[in-house]
């Protein structure tokens, strides 16, 4: 077994190891030289992907990092923090960034419960794939098309208005996008409909790896339904339940191509989310000072949740 | 198994190798390309570029391109982008570059201000002068296509803000185009009895928000109007206040749409009797064409009345411009083109396109409807007003379209409204001026 794992696990070819029938042993100049051009070549296969981010990504993030302390006039003045200290002054923001909350709370809980839930009922069932089908659909298209439909749905003389109003419920019918809260929880409702079919694939596949001999020997203890639900399936579903809510917490923090189909971020930057306003204060407001400030705070704030969520999840056994 | 595990262990790398080869190939090839010049704003013989945000024109532009072509000896080579936001970043960005098309289709006054004050656009001073004698532009227009003084654009088109109406909903209730501000409200109270939206107010997209604010303010006092888009008068003041008290009358009367109402369905609601009046450009003529009604028979327009009969007449104007990029590749035949542009007859044939009337003063439109209310305009001696959206700095008009779309959705009261667009206007207007000082 050990000799097996050793084979598995050391990637040196097996004549370097030694042995009667090795050959010479390597000179340490010899061994030097042979180290200095595994890294060369090390470093050759990773400089491709080290130069792509740093490009890409790093330089202009550090890019946006210096713009945020410039100010937005016409000669740019070096600024210091001001554009960071919108965020107390302009209630534009601060309404942007009490909807990043909801969002944030949306798009994990409500992904995390229907996906959980969906994928336990369809499980195993007659019209189990029927129904997984329907519910996963939705993933398969773009962001964009949802909202286009969500929008035929929900505008005031919209679908949902209409069928209210044929039901004979008008007094419930409503600008459902026209007014705050309402319409940033009415968008964040369509994105759960897309968003769920994720959630339901990986609880599917994490339900399948649950070895059957546990729920048995649950079910010879006398356990009920529910008991082994909670102390049999649930915690054999953590390293899926961690993937899941880890995805929908940074795509909640980013959360921008629906609301900008459907809203634009309005009326009156209502419905805007730290990304939108971004967009918002960059090229239509055109201040790229302040986009660059809530670039930066959006950053900050997706890396922290990412990396406190993560570390405390994945430490524990270390999934 | 060890066997066919062996063979294809000694061929991976070899197949590992030649794909990696290959898409390091391809990589490159395509590097290669996109840092290589793009074709289709180098100069090409006989043709000149232009950029336009509106792809449904460039039919229209080559068009009047081949018009131009028999007077100029080069056509135009429409290059659409039909998101204006994404179109504005990337004009701004190659107006610095070697790869600038050849003409720019812009927006005039404060946006055409923000646009030439980075350099980079040419002085059209003498293309100007020429049309001036020879009576084909308006000289009371000069300021909104100059910054400080010198000319950089020439007019594209003028539109006209105005009320398109349904004749056979009008004829069926009998109802005539209102003439006075209570014959407006007795045409909205009769539509609403008849299950009819009297008028069209959206929101969708953001602009929209601004025509019904900039008609009530300029047909409550034009010269008010004219004061605060230059920074001389306040939100606060009483005939914004009037405006807008208006606005909220009529929501709260069930006269408008609701705010989500998209624009783009407008002629559709028109023909359908749904809707009783669409407050629009008259650019929307070919809208109405594209609906399949027929101007004069199906829709008619009429200019929203001054609320007080003694109230100055005015009309809010709409005009794109022709820039010019210093560093564009067929600088010569770029400028050949603009001074030619409004020449009758290439004006002839864009005008019959867009349906709509001409930047020439001397050219009439061809659809009736919009002709007349060109007469309508030159009898009245109505006062031309630049339109909101060009008529102060950019940034202060795109953070009070944002609150007027608020105020529209029922955020906020006129008094709240209006005293956030004067909070702005201050902050903007003082920005606006330390950078021009």
């Amino acid at each position: 077994m050990s000799t097996s794992l050793t084979s598995l696990t050391d990637r040196r070819p097996p004549s370097a190891a030694g042995g009667p029938t090795a050959p010479r042993r390597a000179t340490p100049a010899g061994r030097s030289r042979h180290t200095v051009r595994e890294r060369l070549v090390a470093g050759g296969f990773l400089a491709p992907s080290v130069v792509l981010v740093a490009l890409f990504l790093l330089a202009p993030f550090v890019w946006t990092v210096y713009r945020s302390f410039f100010g937005d006039s016409r000669t740019s003045p070096f600024s210091w923090f001001d554009n960071y200290a919108l965020f107390a002054s302009d209630p534009a923001l601060a309404r942007s960034v009490q909807n990043t909350l909801l969002w944030v709370v949306g798009t994990v809980a409500l992904p995390f419960v229907l996906g959980l839930a969906i994928a336990c009922m369809t499980d195993a069932g007659r019209f189990s794939r029927l129904v997984r089908l329907c519910v996963v659909l939705p993933y398969a298209l773009s962001g964009s098309a949802v909202a286009v439909v969500w929008n035929f749905m929900l505008t005031t003389d919209g679908a949902v208005n209409q069928v209210l109003t044929t039901l004979g419920l008008d007094s419930l019918a409503q600008g459902w996008l026209l007014t705050w809260p309402g319409n940033t929880l009415v968008m964040i409702l369509a994105n759960a409909w897309q968003a769920t079919g994720v959630a339901v694939i990986l609880f599917l596949v994490g339900l399948q790896s649950i070895p059957p001999e546990t729920l048995e020997a649950g079910a010879l203890d006398g356990a009920s339904g529910w008991q082994q639900f909670r102390h049999i399936v649930l915690p054999q579903l953590r390293p899926v339940s961690i993937i899941v809510i880890g995805m929908s917490l940074v795509n909640g923090l980013k959360s921008f191509d629906l609301i900008w189909v459907l809203t634009q971020g309005g009326p009156g930057r209502a419905t805007e989310t730290l990304a939108v306003s971004m967009y918002n204060e960059t090229f239509l407001e055109l201040r790229p000072g302040a986009g660059a400030a809530i670039a930066v705070v959006l950053t900050v704030i997706v890396l922290a949740a990412s990396w406190l969520y993560l570390r405390r999840q994945l430490d524990v056994k270390g999934v | 198994m060890s066997a066919s595990g062996r063979t294809s262990r000694a061929a991976g790398p070899l197949a590992r190798r030649r794909f990696l080869a290959g898409v390091a190939a391809g990589a490159a090839a395509l590097t290669a390309g996109g840092c290589a010049r793009g074709t289709s704003t180098s100069a090409q013989p006989g043709t000149t570029s232009i950029s336009n945000d509106n792809a449904t024109w460039d039919d229209g532009y080559r068009t009047a391109g081949r018009q131009l072509k028999k007077i100029t000896g080069y056509s135009l080579r429409p290059l659409s982008n039909p998101s204006v936001t994404s179109y504005q970043q990337v004009v701004q960005m190659t107006l610095q570059t070697s790869k600038s098309s050849d003409l720019v289709k812009w927006a005039s006054g404060y946006q055409l201000k923000r646009l030439a004050r980075a350099g980079g656009l040419t002085d059209l001073g003498g293309v100007w002068k020429s049309y001036a004698d020879k009576g084909w532009v308006r000289g009371a227009s000069r300021d909104a296509f100059s910054y400080r003084g010198t000319v950089y654009g020439i007019p594209l088109y003028e539109s006209y803000y105005v009320l398109f109406y349904s004749k056979p909903v009008f004829k069926k209730l009998g109802l005539t185009a209102p003439a006075s501000w209570e014959e407006l409200l007795h045409c909205a109270e009769v539509l609403k009895r008849n299950g009819i939206t009297p008028f069209l107010a959206s929101q969708v997209g953001g602009w929209p928000a601004i025509e019904w604010f900039q008609e009530l303010v300029s047909k409550t006092d034009p010269h008010f109007y004219q004061r605060l888009v230059a920074g001389q008068a306040s939100y606060t003041d009483e005939p914004a206040r009037r405006a807008m008290d208006l606005w909220q009358d009529f929501m709260r009367k069930g006269w408008m749409t609701p705010p989500d109402f998209d624009q783009a369905r407008g002629p559709g609601a028109l023909k359908e009797g749904t809707l009783g009046m669409f407050l629009h450009g008259t650019w929307q003529a070919a809208g109405m064409a594209a609906a399949g009604m027929k101007p004069g028979t199906d829709y008619g327009a009429f200019l929203l009345p001054t609320v007080r009969p003694t109230t100055a007449k005015s009309v809010i104007a709409e005009s794109g411009v022709f820039v010019v990029p210093s560093r564009a590749s067929s600088h010569r035949a770029a400028v050949a083109n603009v001074a030619a542009w409004l020449d009758p007859s290439v004006q002839r044939v864009w005008s019959d396109f867009l349906q709509d009337s001409s930047a020439n003063p001397e050219v009439r439109s061809s659809n009736p409807v919009v002709a007349a209310l060109q007469r309508d305009i030159a009898r009245d001696h109505r006062l031309p007003l630049v339109r909101y959206w060009e008529a102060s700095p950019p940034s202060l008009i795109q953070g009070n379209t944002d609150d007027l779309g608020g105020f529209m959705a029922g955020q906020t009261s006129p008094a709240t409204t209006l005293r956030r667009m004067q909070e702005r206007a201050h902050d903007e207007w003082a920005a606006w001026k330390r950078d021009e000082a």
